[in-house]
């Protein structure tokens, strides 16, 4: 491995690490909102990333260059939701919460990289390259996320979305599927790398050359 | 506040780390050009130098920016070099480091795919590993010494041994002598059963860990037995150490005396105990100290020799005693000269450590008080011990009698489901006359004869109980169709 290898992994790294941490403080949020408070009283209602990294999760496996990690999962105990909330939706909005907040840093991203290409003069842009490029990771990274914590596996927040809506008469059956999860996940994660066939990254292609082109037509 | 400026300059920080990485890694890495532009750069003696590394190849152009491009030096464009004088360099990248490289990616990976694993599955379970620890806690460095204990001048003394022990064991090593191990002590509840432990780890030096005995016990069978296993092997890894076990009856009860005999875990757990204070490495400075109020429930098996054979007894304190207590728990307290330790322990006969200690608290909160209203300095006087020993005296003592009247008058109704009238004295002297509907330990509740609803009285207001109902006075016409008739009679 020589050093830019290195340089480049920690550059990506750290979009991820704030995208991560806004993505767990999105779940805590929600669940303080529904009135669980169980997340806020460990302190994970933190924009803090120190508070949400996981150091073998959140550190080392994106460092190593695993193009796969997680943050520690915010606890929530939907006992405590409010009375008018209930438990299955309140897990549910909770759940989705994280993926919505990925998206919204997309899309904040997005609009910033197009107002500055909009507005800012030709010859100013190298100045601001790092910063542009900072933008464009988050836009990628976080449309990754929000698709990939979709996907319906334990211990993604897709699964507790789908969790919320089983009926009762598969329920056995889910479970069963729960059980098989990380397994599941992992055996996901390294199918792109064995076969090259790759649809996450497909889909972020995809996205990040609609987003150049708006860029490119920006002016 | 604080904590989210932290978290914004972190952020600062992360984006300021970002844009310095991305910079110099602009600076160092090599720009991609197609290899055209490369032969195009060779052939007009642009190119400095030239570096191939597989079929990647490397080259400084005029000025500071390094370029690379991909494709294999032709016999021509060697030629061309050679005429410049640009001998290339080689190197490989991939080669030497990539072995060790994927190797130590391996490890880490299986690694985190374990650790990943544990995590997941272990969500909602618990740690079923660390049950089997022992919860007992360590007590940094006791600071008390058997100057802070007051009286129990004979268990103090018991106690020379042991703390000689703990703290030159070569002498008893070398006499021969098996050692003394366990201790227990027995006292009524508050007698300073823990201080006094506590000192003892504190005289030595010697590392203390407090556990209580119910703490064994668990749901799960075999629990209880290995976290006593658990806790010996750490206090024999600290020693010095003394282990204080609370309340030690909870385990220690006789065995076989449970309902049924189906208590198997807290015989085991017991079991366990006797074996490790019999086994546990002879010259491991380990001493065992159990805490009990029920001495005569414990089985026989912790008393015999060897075990828990020093059975230290704390003594009811006599007037000396009490006078050197109140005196330590006075010591830093201001005391005004009007206040005689000597007397205030003339009034606190059978007090225990803990309830003196509990009054000479209280009369300090008293003096405190006071002070604050004089916007004096606090001094804690004569009146101030009186006022705090007196409530608990005074309750006792009318509550007592409250209940003995109560009693009596029912006991003497000629009808046992008669009316029990009672004539109360209340504390601002107001009279209140009426028939019991119920009591309990704090309140009786009266029907009078203007007050249908029936008023509860604080037992604590009553000066004064007369039952006016006595044996003939009751009136038979009066009982029929009163729903509460009978009532005081069960609960008396």
């Amino acid at each position: 491995m020589d050093g830019n290898a290195f340089l480049e992994r920690l550059i990506f790294f750290i979009p991820v690490l704030l995208s991560l941490t806004v993505h767990e403080w999105a779940h805590a949020w929600t669940a303080w909102k529904l009135g669980d408070d169980t997340a806020r009283l460990m302190g994970r209602l933190s924009l803090n990333p120190l508070v949400h990294m996981d150091p073998i999760g959140t550190f080392l496996l994106p460092l190593m260059g695993v193009p796969f990690g997680w943050a520690k999962p915010v606890p929530v105990n939907p006992l405590r939701f409010h009375r008018e909330v209930s438990l299955r939706g309140g897990m549910m909005l909770v759940a989705v919460a994280g993926p919505i907040s990925n998206v919204c840093i997309a899309l904040v991203s997005w609009l910033v990289l197009f107002v500055m290409v909009r507005t800012v003069p030709v010859d100013d842009l190298p100045e601001l390259e790092s910063v542009l490029q900072l933008l464009v990771i988050l836009v990628a990274i976080n449309f990754g996320l929000a698709m990939f914590n979709m996907i319906p596996i334990p211990p993604l927040d897709g699964s507790k979305i789908v969790d919320a809506l089983v009926p009762d008469r598969a329920r056995p059956a889910w479970n069963r599927f729960c059980e098989l999860g990380p397994v599941l996940l992992i055996a996901l994660i390294l199918l792109p790398q064995l076969t090259g066939f790759s649809p996450l990254s497909d889909a972020i292609n995809a996205v990040m050359h609609l987003v150049l082109s708006t860029l490119r037509h920006a002016r | 506040m604080n904590s989210k400026i932290k978290t914004l300059l972190f952020w600062l920080a992360l984006v300021a780390v970002f844009v310095w990485l991305y910079q110099s890694s602009r600076g160092g890495a090599a720009r991609a050009v197609p290899f055209r532009a490369f032969e195009a750069g060779v052939k007009l003696g642009t190119v400095r130098s030239v570096e191939v590394d597989g079929n990647r190849i490397r080259f400084q152009a005029d000025g500071p920016n390094r370029f690379e491009t991909f494709g294999s030096l032709s016999p021509e464009l060697w030629d061309e070099l050679a005429r410049r004088e640009i001998e290339p360099t080689f190197s490989s990248s991939k080669g030497n480091d990539s072995l060790i490289y994927y190797l130590v990616i391996g490890i880490v990976l299986i690694v985190a795919l374990v650790y990943f694993l544990r995590r997941v599955g272990s969500v909602g379970a618990g740690n079923i590993l660390a049950l089997g620890k022992s919860r007992a806690k360590l007590v940094e460095e006791s600071k008390i010494t058997f100057a802070d204990v007051g009286g129990c001048h004979e268990a103090k003394e018991q106690f020379g041994d042991v703390i000689d022990f703990l703290r030159a064991p070569k002498r008893w090593t070398s006499a021969g002598v098996r050692l003394p191990r366990g201790v227990l002590l027995e006292g009524p509840p508050g007698s300073g059963k823990t201080h006094l432990a506590r000192a003892v780890a504190g005289e030595t030096g010697a590392k203390f860990y407090v556990v209580a005995a119910s703490e064994f016990v668990e749901l799960f069978v075999g629990v209880g037995a290995s976290r006593v296993r658990d806790m010996f092997e750490t206090a024999a890894k600290n020693a010095p150490a003394v282990i204080f076990i609370d309340e030690v009856d909870a385990i220690g009860r006789r065995r076989g005396s449970g309902l049924g005999g189906s208590h198997d875990e807290r015989e085991q757990t017991l079991n366990q105990l006797l074996v490790c204070l019999d086994g546990f490495q002879q010259n491991a400075r380990v001493v065992v100290i159990a805490a009990t109020n029920r001495p005569d429930i414990l089985d026989k098996a912790l008393l015999r020799p060897g075990r828990f054979d020093r059975r230290i007894r704390m003594p009811a304190l006599s007037r000396a005693d009490r006078v050197e207590i109140l005196g330590i728990h006075t010591r830093r307290k201001p005391l005004d000269p009007d206040v005689s330790l000597d007397e205030v322990a003339g009034w606190t006969e059978g007090y225990h450590g803990a309830d003196l200690e509990s009054a000479a608290n209280e009369a300090g909160l008293l003096a405190v008080r006071r002070s604050r209203q004089q916007e004096s300095e606090p001094a804690i006087r004569r009146d101030d011990f009186h006022q705090a020993l007196r409530p608990r005296a005074e309750q006792n003592r009318l509550f007592d009698r409250l209940d003995a009247v109560l009693i009596e008058s029912t006991s003497q109704l000629a009808e046992p489901t008669g009316r029990a009238v009672v004539r109360l004295v209340l504390r601002d002297q107001s009279t209140l006359e009426g028939d019991v509907v119920w009591a309990d330990a704090t309140y009786i509740k009266l029907r009078t004869r203007d007050d249908d609803a029936g008023i509860l009285v604080p037992k604590l207001q009553v000066v004064r109980l007369e039952a006016v109902s006595g044996t003939e006075a009751v009136s038979r016409d009066d009982v029929v169709g009163d729903q509460w008739a009978g009532r005081l009679a069960d609960l008396a």
